[in-house]
């Protein structure tokens, strides 16, 4: 089975918010719902001043501390290690949201669940890419397989250096940035 | 919990099924939702055109059963190649915004309406255009339209009526860019091959916010292939974040700098001496102008420091022909300071000395397709009436360079207080809320003794008018055939209706004809918007339903590096411009102050600047509560200040402001940051709805033409928009 996962080149983030409209619109989300957020990061003084937008989401974690404290077990690591909730053994009782350390889990409160990123696993599985890789006007995005050393993802982390988030987590995320 | 034997879980539901009934019929959850796009057979895909912007990006939509999904872009278009933007996704839900106007409205007091039917509408407006007509003569008629794709209709519709007035929003946006760039190359809106470029500079333009899909795409390529891009602007816009240098600089200077590199250039001997001998005139004649204006000299203008200049100049002749300044748009070579003409001309002069014309990574004219027109036989040809407008657009003694057919959109208020407007036809445009000085805006269409409106919404203008004859929205109607996607090749492209209308809406094109009817032109629009359409393809050798079928179709011709041709009077490249100098103006770049310049020894005297952000367009789009929520959530009204200036002024980031000049007063709230010039504030330039009919946005933040005073820049009669000094202070507790 493939193992997926997104890089993202934050020197290439303009911050348009097009990924979060995109993944609303793909998963029927209401306005003030969303899988996917853009940080601002200011830093200096000009002339060395810098502003980097970082696209932010779901890890996707090898070792998801939100599964592990689940009550339910509705947070599942499919087989293509896409991390997912089944929604009718969530209790909303929204532990996995205090275990998440990146913060990247929200309360679906029509249905008084917990949400978040599914990596557009019915898309993929259909031989597409999740909408926030589509939909970016600047190839902010990389997705594809990890453990396929020639896809374009695995290229991408080979030749750019891109790290995940707090690797010293030990939480091994399957999104990874690349910063400069 | 279990003793009662309800579980947490249950309760929870229970207590959320009221919210979730209002929206079961568009939510799945995980598990239906991961199965529906195999299993779902009522998934539709409808090729259309978008409607976020000027660009008109090429998407799918998709509806489940008969209400609209999601969009995805298509791949050839050559404006977006397959991207949308955040705009393009969130206006699929506008359809449904319970702020939409329902049926044709007539006014019956402020702000209160009565819905009529079409026919009474087109009926009332006959009577009344003829009474105008009657006493004040057609020249008392306008037409004010964000011109696109039915614009040469509604142009046709006027002249039929008797008048030349048709205006569009340009004397708030371009006019300036496309003029400068016309009477130097012949060509008001190059192109740029971005893609294989090797060194490029944006003037004051953001594309990153003023959203061009395909020069981001093609910029993210050349980045790859090592190409450098730099962004000079007084803050740190979206696309500073994506180039790989920002360069700041003093607001409305940007002309000083474009001199001392093109005095650089000459100077230094690094200028394409092939191309200026072969294709220019009047390089002499720059050479001479531009002698004084030394790097030194542009430093104490525009605040660059002379080595950042003297580099930049390298770097561009280093790449050159590959390397280009950004042709602009509204921002720094737009409608914004009393300079900005020359600064066109100064960076078209510029680009002349690189050599770039139709090379390879430089600028290009690009391709068109000619469609093809109605029968004349079938039916009449009208004539243009008049080569000048009622504002003097066109007008030898007034603003000769100003086209008719664009005009001076922030005259009309003007013109209609002197009484020489009477009627107007206001067609996707908002002059109320995207006009300077809102209040005497308002002053000047109250006057009006008859104001008709097509819009789909209650905006401040619509809300004013007498009548609103309610065009479809984008995803419900169709439109004639579109050329804007020839980016590198030739394109058609078409908008066709994705669902049926909810409400008692209709086409424009459906509209024109019906309305031509009651207002005796009839004969003038004896034709379908199908006939129109088909006689438009015709030439090219492709069918409608081909086109509807595909939206967007690639017809090859696609441009290619060759000797440039300029369709100027010389057939040359003019560094002095024939048609200016015709016209006793200035016909090489010069330096020229800006109208206004902030008081240095008031701690309180800000220039007001502004600008997109990408999530939004114009005046247009903050109603929409997905793109408002992007707003809401990084709290995007703020206007930013530079933290030494608001130090002085004990200003924390976060506090309310209070900005104030002779025009309005408002306030807002504090972004203070390192990311902009210390000479100016910067405004966000999509807020301040004052319509209370657009209930999600009414309200929210401000915009910068409450403070802007209406001034008409003399060459060009442009509004002259970053020419406003405001006085900013910390708004008491």
């Amino acid at each position: 089975m493939p193992r997926y996962g997104i890089a993202i080149d934050t020197t290439k983030c303009i911050g348009c918010h097009s990924c979060r409209v995109a993944c609303q619109n793909q998963n029927s989300l209401e306005s003030n719902e969303t899988f996917n957020w853009i940080k601002h990061l200011d830093r200096g003084r000009y002339p060395s001043y810098n502003k980097q937008f970082i696209p932010l989401q779901c890890n996707h974690c090898e070792n998801a501390p939100c599964q592990r404290v689940c009550p339910t077990g509705a947070t599942y690591t499919s087989n293509e290690g896409v991390v997912l909730v089944n929604s009718k053994t969530c209790v909303g009782c929204k532990y996995c949201m205090e275990a998440c350390p990146y913060k990247m889990r929200i309360i679906d409160h029509r249905r008084g669940i917990v949400e978040k990123c599914r990596l557009c696993i019915e898309l993929v599985r259909e031989g597409g890419v999740p909408a926030c890789v589509t939909t970016c006007p600047t190839q902010v995005r990389v997705f594809g397989d990890l453990d396929d050393p020639n896809s374009a993802i695995s290229r991408f982390i080979a030749s750019t250096g891109a790290q995940p988030l707090r690797p010293d987590l030990g939480t091994l995320p399957k999104i990874f940035y690349k910063r400069s | 919990m279990n003793r009662s034997g309800i579980t947490r879980r249950k309760f929870i539901i229970g207590s959320a099924v009221g919210g979730a009934s209002l929206v079961a019929s568009n939510y799945l959850d995980f598990e239906s939702w991961a199965t529906t796009t195999e299993s779902s057979k009522d998934v539709k895909v409808t090729p259309t055109l978008c409607d976020g912007c000027g660009n008109w990006c090429a998407i799918k939509v998709y509806t489940r059963g008969k209400r609209i999904w999601k969009a995805e872009g298509i791949p050839i278009a050559g404006n977006n190649l397959g991207r949308i933007c955040s705009k393009g996704h969130a206006l699929l839900h506008e359809v449904y915004n319970k702020d939409r106007i329902k049926s044709p409205l007539k006014r019956t007091g402020s702000n209160k309406f009565e819905p009529i039917s079409w026919e009474q509408a087109y009926r009332e407006i006959g009577q009344k255009v003829g009474e105008i007509k009657t006493t004040h003569g057609p020249g008392s008629f306008f037409w004010l339209q964000y011109p696109e794709g039915n614009a040469g209709l509604c142009s046709r519709f006027m002249n039929a009526l008797g008048s030349p007035n048709v205006f569009s929003h340009a004397s708030t946006c371009f006019l300036p860019r496309n003029i400068g760039w016309w009477v130097t190359t012949g060509s008001a809106k190059p192109e740029h091959d971005l893609e294989h470029t090797r060194f490029a500079v944006f003037l004051g333009r953001n594309i990153a916010a003023g959203l061009r899909l395909r020069q981001l795409s093609d910029i993210s390529k050349a980045k790859d292939q090592g190409a450098r891009f730099v962004a000079i602007d007084p803050r740190f816009s979206e696309l500073a974040a994506y180039t790989h240098q920002w360069i700041q600089i003093r607001p409305g200077t940007d002309l000083a700098l474009m001199l001392a590199i093109a005095n650089t250039l000459i100077a230094e001997n690094l200028y394409q001496k092939d191309f200026v001998d072969k294709y220019s005139q009047g390089f002499e004649e720059l050479a001479q102008s531009v002698n004084g204006y030394t790097p030194e000299w542009a430093e104490q203008k525009s605040g660059v420091p002379r080595e950042v200049i003297t580099k930049l100049a390298h770097d561009l002749a280093a790449a050159a022909p590959q390397a280009f300044i950004h042709r602009g748009y509204h921002g720094a070579l737009g409608t914004q300071y009393k300079n900005s003409f020359q600064l066109v001309r100064a960076v078209a002069c510029v680009n002349g000395l690189l050599g770039n014309f139709n090379q390879r990574g430089g600028l290009y004219d690009p391709p068109k397709v000619k469609l093809g027109k109605l029968d004349p036989q079938k039916f009449p040809e009208i004539q243009e009436l008049s080569d000048f407008m009622v504002d003097g657009s066109g007008a030898n003694d007034r603003y000769p360079l100003t086209p008719v057919g664009l005009g001076l959109t922030h005259a009309i208020p003007e013109l209609a207080l002197e009484g020489k407007l009477k009627a107007g036809f206001v067609y996707h445009n908002n002059p109320l809320r995207t006009c300077p000085n809102p209040a005497r805006v308002i002053e000047g269409y109250r006057k009006l003794d008859l104001l008709v409106s097509f819009d789909y919404v209650l905006s401040e203008t619509a809300s004013l008018a007498h009548y609103i004859l309610p065009e479809s929205y984008y995803l419900e109607r169709d439109d004639v055939v579109h050329t804007n996607h020839c980016y590198n090749s030739k394109q058609v492209a078409i908008r066709q209706p994705v669902i049926e209308p909810l409400y008692d809406t209709k086409p424009m094109v459906t509209i024109l004809t019906e309305l031509a009817k009651s207002l005796g032109i009839g004969n003038s629009f004896n034709f379908t918007l199908e006939d129109y359409n088909r006689a438009a393809l015709a030439p090219l050798g492709i069918t409608l339903e081909r086109l509807k079928q595909e939206g967007v179709i690639d017809l090859g011709g696609n441009w290619e590096p060759g000797p440039p041709h300029f369709k100027t009077p010389s057939g040359k490249f003019e560094f002095v411009s024939s048609t200016l100098k015709d016209l006793n103006l200035p016909a090489v770049p010069e330096w020229e102050d800006p109208l206004v310049v902030p008081d240095q020894g008031d701690i309180h005297s800000f220039r007001l600047i502004h600008g997109k952000q990408a999530h939004h367009t114009h005046a247009k789009t903050i109603n929409q509560e997905y793109l408002k929520e992007i707003s809401v959530l990084n709290d995007m009204t703020r206007v930013w200040i530079h933290p030494d200036r608001a130090n002085a002024l004990g200003i924390k980031d976060g506090d309310c402001m209070t900005i104030s000049n002779d025009v309005g007063k408002g306030r807002a709230r504090a972004l203070v940051t390192e990311g902009i010039h210390s000479d100016c504030v910067f405004l966000p330039s999509s807020y301040g709805v004052y319509s209370k009919k657009l209930h999600t946005a009414f309200g929210y933040g401000i915009s910068y033409n409450d403070f802007l005073p209406t001034y008409f820049e003399p060459v060009l009669g442009h509004c002259m928009s970053n020419e406003i000094i405001v006085r900013v202070e910390k708004t008491p507790a």
